[in-house]
């Protein structure tokens, strides 16, 4: 694989422009290759019968073997298979790692060959699968169910690295749509392994992070939201004549939520290190659920927004997270998170904090429930809410008094429009 | 050699009773010596084991010297001085043994005695090393005006370290209140003081410090004691320090394993044994002053029943628990400071040594 | 709490690294009557490296107190008064000179509290500037910390800022246990934001992320650091390479915790020392991460020190034989497998 870039590390080949077995001239085009910045046609250096060892769609590391230009007459080597990938350039200076041989001769299209490697590699009695891998490596790929005979390594000495253990997970979920064979598990019937996404592989750990490492309690509250249902239905009204979105429940919360944690720093902050950092920005990160993931956008500086403004900055941000179209950024740089399953009818729930921040507050549905109002039985609407808070920077008395201000500005919901 | 002062030119001794209490520690020292030489081959005693026969008079002639809060530190050949300072010998015997109940709890044996409450700040294994941390201990006595001195033995050997002429220049220098104590038992391990020292009257070489060196007969325990409390006083007093040379001999070889006859001949020893036996004199001195050969027998069964007494403690008393290998090594508090090193830590180090104890 | 005293102890100065000790040493002698310094030619002559400047003037003879050329002396004087509960500062003009003082640190200080059965102790301090770089040479250039953090009953510590410098320091004379402070002759002149609360500590077995990174972990100490620190500015500049430096602080008690947490994130580590390599400070972190991060290594931990060889005085062969910026930049490049 020749480098047609500066900063390429590995090429697809597109298409084969010259015919397989056929001679060619030096300067005919022999293929059309991506790299990382376009899609460039290679052009033979030297005549000769091409002999192709890689595929259309095969993506290699710069030096990878991806044919021979034979001589007329001559036989292309008898091991002439596919190699999977050879290391980029004569690798060592300090005589760490063996030696790469030398191309047999200077007409060999770019590649340098890996055969010593795999040959030793082999001699240690793995079956001929052992290829060389980083330890990162290695644990990658066996809890994405990926053989390591299968990935072609671009480290040092053709060693399989982090990046190319990622590379062949895409490969295998764009190949396959996420599937990789299932394999036989007798007791609980077929099962059926999905791969993760790269998403859904950043929530398994960040989830399993914030349970496993942060000192999680929770605080529980029951909100009136009487008034702000009659607010809301007010809201509609206004949002018909501006012809637009109106408010919704959660764009209230966000709001009071907003304006609590500039009053209450520790919840807007990250325990690190030994220390408190306390955000100066309020950054609400909403849960968006999607078919396969659970995306968190963030509505920046959310306590300087309007009710309005959160309201269309929601809509735009759910969105994009269904049209595909979110972008890192506005993922990114989350202070405090609410999470809403009231639209499902859940009642009650605990989130898990994301990490790094302090706390999410979980969110169940508005709904009458019978309560003692003004000390008599009454129907009103409620809802309740959950905190789930780190220890490690916010305290149960800071954590209730943060919850009693939102539970009070939704109680009173004309503070939230003001 | 030199004139030496000796008991009959000083102050007649005190009262006899006085005296047999200072009897019943020499031969308390002298049984002890025997006993853990035999619990030594009997494979009971482990490490290395300096004996001091022989030195009893000087030990205990220099241990009387000192006031109460005085300090004293000595070289590895220190069970007499801890027997001498009145360490129950149940406690040495057990540190001895390795037990729990040793004077050092277990971690420090034959050469590193201690006895904190009665001023005895260690028996220490490096020679020499012991001069510059009691130079030390004399600052810090000045440093917190105690009006205290320390009390610093060493060996012939130890004179020709770097460390005494360091921590000698250091006492007169700073004028620290500190009698360093030679015990000449004329050989350091197997080579004669003669071989070792140009200068062989160890006292003078104090003179190169401007300060004030004697020598006294090592095994004429009131001799010891009489320059040793006159020079103590003197550090206190005038805070002037002092080398005080005791001539003596050692009876048996450098340590347990050596029989000690490959560099002096068996007619010296049985020479020494014979004639320059501190015990047998100062037996010879106490009968003089009227006390009976009875007294005598009865602190020598007493000393007998003590060491027997000794061994059965030690033997009683258990071992250290594994679980506290790593108590003491760091001050306590000091735990929460090791918790991120367990991480990557060689194989078996966390049972080993940081749920052990470490900085617990 | 008074606004002068939140204000007092939320301020900062401007530092140099040798002031930041200086106000150290200051502030526990005003505080503790027992802290005394002693050592060569700190008193009259201010400090070799001025550390102890104007203290002879403020706390006088007895306490700041000239010694004669006698490592093992002074420092077993320090010993037997450490012993009796008194806070010495010892001062070794160089880190060279305290191998004459060796058995009186390995042989002794290192061991009186467990030897005696944990009934002594010797809160005992000893400073003194390690580092190569100004062409001092064979006797005078070298980084042994290594040997002294390789032994139970020490605590080493080396600050590679004035902040640090400051309250390692204080945490060092007012711990239980002799802690050997490791300066360094090269940052004594460096400048940094300063503490000026009289209580402010760096707790000892603590590392420090001294600059977040994402795509490799360079575990420094001393010196290390500040040329690590260069080094990721540069690959950031330069490079768009996302470089954590780890700042280890302390040596024993070592802060594995920090180094693995890092590496574990950035899946490749480059220790770096002005010592010799071998058996060296980044021989023991590569050994911790290996165990530590085993899963999470993408690369073989790479380690950078100073050439093995007795330091020359040619200037030129000096410059090739320190873990110079570029050297380090190299190693982080190998590294990440773009050399």
């Amino acid at each position: 694989m020749p480098r047609l870039s500066d900063s390429m590390e590995q090429g697809t080949i597109v298409r084969w422009i010259a015919k397989d077995r056929e001679p060619v001239q030096r300067g005919d085009p022999l293929a059309e290759i991506e790299t990382d910045k376009a899609s460039v046609v290679y052009e033979a250096d030297h005549g000769g019968v091409l002999e192709r060892v890689a595929s259309e769609g095969d993506t290699l590391p710069v030096g990878a073997l991806i044919a021979h230009l034979l001589e007329e007459g001559e036989q292309a080597p008898s091991d002439a298979a596919p190699r999977e990938h050879a290391p980029r350039e004569p690798e060592p200076r300090d005589g760490r790692e063996p030696p790469e041989p030398e191309p047999r001769d200077g007409r060999e299209t770019p590649a340098v060959e890996a055969q010593e490697h795999e040959e030793q590699e082999q001699a240690r009695g793995d079956g001929g699968a052992r290829r060389r891998s980083s330890p990162l490596a290695r644990r990658l790929a066996s809890e994405a169910g990926i053989a390591l005979s299968q990935i072609q390594g671009s480290g040092p000495g053709g060693r399989i690295v982090k990046a190319d253990v990622q590379q062949a997970m895409q490969r295998a979920q764009e190949d396959e749509g996420g599937r990789v064979a299932p394999r036989p598990s007798p007791i609980k019937g077929e099962a059926e392994t999905v791969q993760l996404t790269r998403t859904q592989e950043l929530i398994a750990r960040r989830m399993a992070e914030a349970k496993a490492t942060i000192p999680e309690f929770t605080l529980q509250s029951e909100v009136d939201m009487e008034a702000a249902v009659a607010v809301r239905d007010q809201l509609k009204v206004i949002a018909q004549e501006r012809a637009t979105a109106a408010p919704s429940f959660n764009d209230l919360i966000v709001k009071a939520c907003a304006l609590a944690l500039r009053r209450h720093p520790k919840a807007n902050g990250t325990y690190r290190d030994g220390a408190f950092h306390l955000h100066s920005a309020v950054n609400i990160g909403i849960a968006v659920a999607t078919a396969e993931a659970l995306l968190v956008p963030v509505i920046r500086d959310a306590d300087r927004l309007s009710i309005w403004e959160i309201a269309s900055e929601s809509r735009r941000l759910a969105g994009a997270v269904r049209d595909r179209s979110i972008t890192p950024p506005q993922l990114s740089g989350g202070t405090f998170s609410v999470s809403n399953l009231g639209m499902y009818g859940v009642e009650a729930f605990t989130a898990v904090i994301n990490p790094p921040q302090a706390a999410i507050l979980a969110v169940g549905a508005v709904s009458q429930r019978a309560v003692v109002h003004d000390g008599e039985l009454a129907a009103r609407h409620g809802m309740t809410v959950t905190l789930s808070c780190d220890h490690r920077i916010l305290y149960g008395a800071d954590a209730a008094e943060f919850l009693g201000f939102i539970k009070d500005l939704l109680a009173q919901p004309l503070r939230l429009l003001v | 050699m030199p004139p030496l002062r000796n008991s009959s030119q000083i102050a007649p001794p005190s009262d006899a009773l006085q005296l047999l209490a200072q009897y019943q520690r020499l031969v308390l020292i002298r049984e002890f010596e025997q006993e853990a030489e035999r619990q030594y081959k009997a494979a009971r005693i482990g490490g290395y084991c300096h004996l001091s026969s022989g030195q009893e008079a000087c030990t205990v002639g220099a241990v009387d010297a000192m006031a109460a809060c005085d300090l004293l530190v000595t070289g590895y050949r220190c069970h007499g001085f801890a027997l001498a300072k009145g360490t129950p010998a149940a406690l040495v015997m057990a540190e001895l043994f390795g037990r729990r109940d040793g004077c050092a709890r277990g971690r420090g044996g034959s050469m590193h005695l201690l006895d904190v409450e009665r001023g005895f700040l260690g028996g220490w294994g490096i020679v020499g090393g012991q001069l510059p941390i009691a130079a030390g201990l004399a600052l810090g006595l000045v440093r917190q005006g105690s009006s205290s001195a320390v009390l610093c033995e060493l060996g012939d050997g130890a004179v020709n370290t770097g460390a005494w002429h360091e921590a000698l220049n250091l006492a007169a220098l700073w004028h620290l209140p500190i009698v360093y104590l030679i015990i000449n038992n004329e050989y350091g391990m197997g080579t004669k003081v003669e071989r070792a020292s140009s200068q062989p009257e160890l006292y003078r070489r104090a003179a190169a410090f401007g300060m004030h060196g004697e020598r006294v007969d090592g095994n004429d325990l009131l001799a010891v004691q009489s320059a040793c409390e006159r020079l103590l006083t003197r550090a206190r007093e005038e805070r002037s320090p002092a080398v005080l040379e005791a001539l003596t001999y050692r009876f048996r070889g450098h340590s347990v394993a050596d029989p000690g006859i490959s560099y002096r001949s068996e007619e010296e020893i049985e020479e020494h044994l014979r004639r320059h036996d501190p015990i047998l004199a100062f037996e010879q001195d106490l009968l003089s002053k009227g006390v009976e050969p009875q007294q005598l027998q009865a602190a020598r069964e007493s000393a007998a029943r003590s060491v027997a007494e000794a061994v059965s403690f030690a033997e009683r008393s258990p071992a250290p628990e594994l679980s506290s290998l790593a108590e003491g090594v760091y001050a306590s508090g000091s735990d929460v400071q090791f918790a991120r090193m367990r991480l990557g830590s060689p194989f078996g180090e966390q049972e080993l040594v940081f749920d052990a104890g470490l900085g617990r | 709490m008074s606004a002068a005293q939140l204000d007092r102890e939320q301020a900062e100065a401007n530092l140099t690294y040798r002031e930041a000790l200086r106000l150290a040493l200051r502030e526990e002698m005003a505080r503790d009557q027992r802290v005394f310094l002693l050592g060569e030619e700190v008193g009259l002559f201010e400090g070799a490296y001025k550390v102890s400047a104007g203290l002879l003037a403020e706390f006088g003879p007895d306490r700041v107190r000239d010694t004669p050329i006698s490592e093992a002396g002074f420092t077993g004087a320090g010993i037997g008064a450490a012993m009796l509960g008194q806070r010495p500062v010892v001062e070794i003009m160089t880190i060279n000179f305290l191998l004459i003082a060796m058995d009186q640190v390995i042989n002794h200080a290192a061991k009186i509290r467990a030897m005696f059965g944990g009934q002594v102790g010797c809160p005992l301090v000893i400073r003194t500037p390690n580092g190569a770089g100004n062409q001092l040479t064979a006797q005078h250039s070298q980084c042994f910390e290594g040997w002294f953090a390789g032994t139970p009953g020490l605590k080493v510590v080396a600050p590679a800022s004035p902040a640090d410098a400051k309250g390692l320091l204080k945490a060092a004379i007012r711990d239980e246990d002799p802690v050997l402070v490791v300066e360094n002759l090269s940052i004594y002149k460096e400048r940094g934001e300063v503490p000026l609360d009289p209580d402010f500590l760096v707790p000892i077995g603590r590392a420090a992320v001294a600059r977040e990174g994402s795509d490799v972990s360079i575990v420094a100490h001393s010196f290390a650091t500040v040329r690590a620190l260069a080094v990721a500015d540069r690959l950031a500049d330069r490079r768009d390479i996302s470089a954590e430096v780890v700042d280890l602080r302390s040596l024993r008690p070592l802060d594995v915790q920090t180094v693995a947490d890092s590496v574990s994130k950035t899946n490749r580590a480059v220790c770096v020392e002005e010592g010799w390599p071998s058996y060296g400070v980044t021989a023991e972190i590569a050994a911790r991460i290996q165990h530590a991060c085993f899963d999470d290594l993408d690369a073989p931990v790479e380690r950078v020190g100073i050439a093995e060889v007795p330091l020359p005085y040619a200037k030129n062969l000096e410059l090739a034989a320190v873990p110079s910026e570029d050297r380090i930049e190299a190693a982080v490049l190998h590294t990440l497998g773009l050399s």
